[in-house]
């Protein structure tokens, strides 16, 4: 079969383009190595002709599509290409001037070589300004990074296997017992907010296992900082009380204080977003962990466990219309803020309930990606000055995912404003999401490589697909109106989904999850996904706790 | 006001037009031809399977004959617990002592602490 690697299938050439290679060695593609010509968008042609047009050999039309022949450089239309190779012996190989695909013409098919392609991107990198520079951003060596990056992974799991506070606890009844960490929190007055996020946090995996492996010692904290405020200290009490084994609703009171102390702006009695919730309290516990550590790192660099879990690297690439010379800068994000890919948003339309028999374009997560990583065209208002040309000019942005986190978190942008009415309404579109993501799509290799066509050749920071591969494990879904709506999350411990609605805890199908109005995402990287489901019989012991023995609520 | 020149710049709008027409759709074909045989698009049939699986579940949950979800506020949870529409567990207020149920915790706090607008001075 076809040859696999890991980022994409390298497809068997037809015996026609085999035989052609077979022939010409290493001479096969020197006819057209001169000819390419690559223009600013990316899109590389056969520019041979720079004073004749270039016409049919036989028909001489001009217009349309023509095929360059690599034997013999002649130029034909589609309708008689044919013709050429049938006369002559060993023609059989051209070249679509338009795009630089080769084309079979015994064939009448595209096929692909990577030695073609390895040619045609080095006429791009040579044709681009900054020339090797732009392109070699995409070549940029990733070797510090990711040898950063396995630290991390490795120092997440090592934190289960050689933890001596663990102790694996085989419940004879396991089937029948609810997974640990499964509690409700009361709602302290419009607080459904608060204890959405906190239910996805708290089974966040490398948060879980951080909390459980008593990473954040509460005693030896308040004797070190000699404050009195500490959210990390706070989140380890509830995620103590949420794994201690009771299973009547927790009350997080402590929690709210601290957090009322920490973010006074959001602090008052009234519903408020989740998402700033979510962000509010990263950002505590990041500000508490650059104190102990006295570091100044930027969020890229920094070992707190919400930047450990979260953070991860967006790229941003300003392309200039004009000579296609591309700027390119990268920021750390801890999720990612996604608008709806719908362009139904008036109201009429937003309430109709669905037919069954028409087929209506639904909002889906991997619409509204491709809407993040699509190229978009700066405005006339907004031109940028190109180092090129040395002048402003129009230019066009694009982002993409230089590096995933462990926990990818999306955020569903669903307030509208209209700055004719000068009012925020609620999108209530149904939005569809997968259980499994593959974010591969959306990472700076792949969109970078597509806008050079997609060429088959490696770049060097190509990263391998298994750690973009994610599993989701909690959804936290809003019902109501901007003002006065609720949260709740849905959990999925051991791939039996529950809910969490505040003190109430039930146990829900999949279909309910699927079919809900998602506000906030929260995603895995799969092999972690994959060793919680595990881990999940683990309890903890620390010293200054007694073990306990049962899970109360088991049948 | 037809005459035969009408006739002639309509014929030619239209085949310029054609000729672009074919050409963009020409243009999409070999891109999705080229992500096809390279494998680009793997996850096709797996996507297609979660969208079918979402469908599904919209249909089942539109459904009014289907149970769906009851109201779990006034039914035992999956612990054998119910619990009142605000929670009544007393504790200690940490910034004035005072004990106060969970449930209006919120708005107790707001003012104790003097935040939030009903606790700011005009």
């Amino acid at each position: 079969m076809c040859a696999r690697n890991s980022i994409y299938t390298n497809p068997k050439p037809c015996k026609h383009l085999a035989d052609y290679k077979l022939r010409h060695g290493f001479n096969t593609y020197d006819s057209i190595r001169n000819c390419l010509k690559t223009t600013p968008n990316g899109r590389t042609r056969v520019a041979k002709h720079t004073t004749k047009i270039p016409r049919c050999s036989f028909c001489d039309r001009y217009q349309g599509r023509l095929y360059f022949c690599l034997m013999c450089s002649s130029l034909w239309c589609p309708s008689h290409i044919l013709l050429h190779t049938q006369s002559e012996k060993g023609h059989e190989v051209a070249i679509d001037m338009d795009r630089s695909e080769l084309y079979c013409c015994l064939c009448c098919d595209q096929v692909y070589d990577p030695d073609f392609d390895k040619v045609v991107v080095c006429n791009q990198v040579k044709d681009l300004p900054g020339g090797s520079k732009s392109k070699t951003n995409s070549f940029e060596a990733s070797g510090e990074r990711s040898s950063k990056r396995k630290r991390l992974d490795s120092g997440i799991g090592l934190d289960l296997k050689k933890s001596e506070l663990l102790v694996s606890m085989r419940d004879r009844r396991a089937k029948s017992c609810y997974p640990l960490g499964l509690r409700g929190l009361n709602n302290l007055g419009s607080t459904c907010f608060m204890n959405s996020v906190l239910q996805a946090l708290l089974h966040a995996p490398p948060l879980r296992n951080y909390f459980l492996n008593d990473r954040h010692n509460s005693v030896q904290c308040r004797k070190r900082s000699g404050e009195k405020l500490c959210l990390l200290c706070d989140i380890d009490a509830i995620s103590s009380a949420m794994f201690c084994g009771d299973r009547t609703p927790y009350t997080p009171a402590h929690f709210l204080y601290s957090w009322w102390q920490h973010s006074s702006n959001l602090a008052s009695y009234e519903e408020q977003d989740a998402h700033e919730f979510f962000i509010s309290v990263l950002d505590g516990i990041h500000e508490k962990e650059s104190k102990i550590r006295n570091s100044g790192k930027d969020d890229g660099d920094c070992q707190c466990i919400a930047h450990r879990a979260f953070s991860g690297l967006l790229r941003s690439d300003v392309t200039c219309i004009s000579c296609g010379f591309t700027s390119t800068t990268y920021d750390p994000c801890v999720d990612i803020s996604l608008n709806m890919d719908t362009s139904n948003l008036s109201s009429s339309n937003a309430n109709k309930p669905i037919k069954p028999d028409e087929k209506t374009s639904v909002s889906t997560l991997s619409g509204c990606l491709n809407l993040f990583t699509r190229a978009e065209r700066l405005g006339s208002d907004q031109k940028l000055h190109c180092q090129n040309c040395q002048e402003l000019r129009d230019s066009s942005k694009q982002l993409s995912i230089r590096r995933l986190p462990l926990v990818l978190c999306l955020h569903i942008k669903r307030v509208e404003h209209s700055l004719v009415r000068k009012i925020s309404r609620k999108i209530n579109q149904y939005m569809q999401f997968p259980f499994s993501l593959d974010m591969t799509p959306y990472l700076s290799s792949s969109i970078v490589r597509s806008k050079f066509g997609n060429r088959i050749f490696t770049f060097e920071y190509d990263n391998s697909n298994s750690s973009a591969a994610y599993e989701i494990f909690a959804v936290i879904a809003h019902s109501g109106m901007l003002e006065s709506g609720h949260y709740v999350t849905y959990l999925r411990l051991k791939n039996q989904w529950y809910k969490c609605d505040d003190a109430w805890i039930s146990e829900v199908d999949e279909g309910i999850v699927r079919a809900s109005q998602c506000y906030m995402l929260f995603y895995v990287q799969k092999l972690l996904y994959n060793k919680a489901n595990e881990d999940s019989s683990f309890v903890r012991i620390s010293p200054r706790r007694d073990p306990f023995e049962s899970t109360a609520g088991c049948s | 006001m037809s005459g035969p020149n009408e006739d002639k710049n309509t014929q030619l709008s239209s085949h310029f037009f054609g000729d672009l027409l074919d050409s963009i759709i020409v243009d999409v074909a070999s891109e999705c031809h080229r992500i096809a045989k390279l494998g680009l698009d793997r996850n096709l049939e797996e996507e297609e399977e979660e969208m079918r699986l979402s469908v599904q579940a919209r249909a089942r949950v539109a459904d009014p004959s289907n149970s769906s979800e009851t109201n779990t506020k006034y039914v035992v949870d999956i612990f054998g617990q119910t619990h009142p529409s605000i929670a009544t567990e007393i504790f200690e207020c940490m910034n004035c002592g005072r004990s106060i149920a969970a449930g209006r915790f919120a708005p107790h706090l707001e003012k104790c602490m003097g935040k939030g607008r009903k606790a700011r001075l005009k």
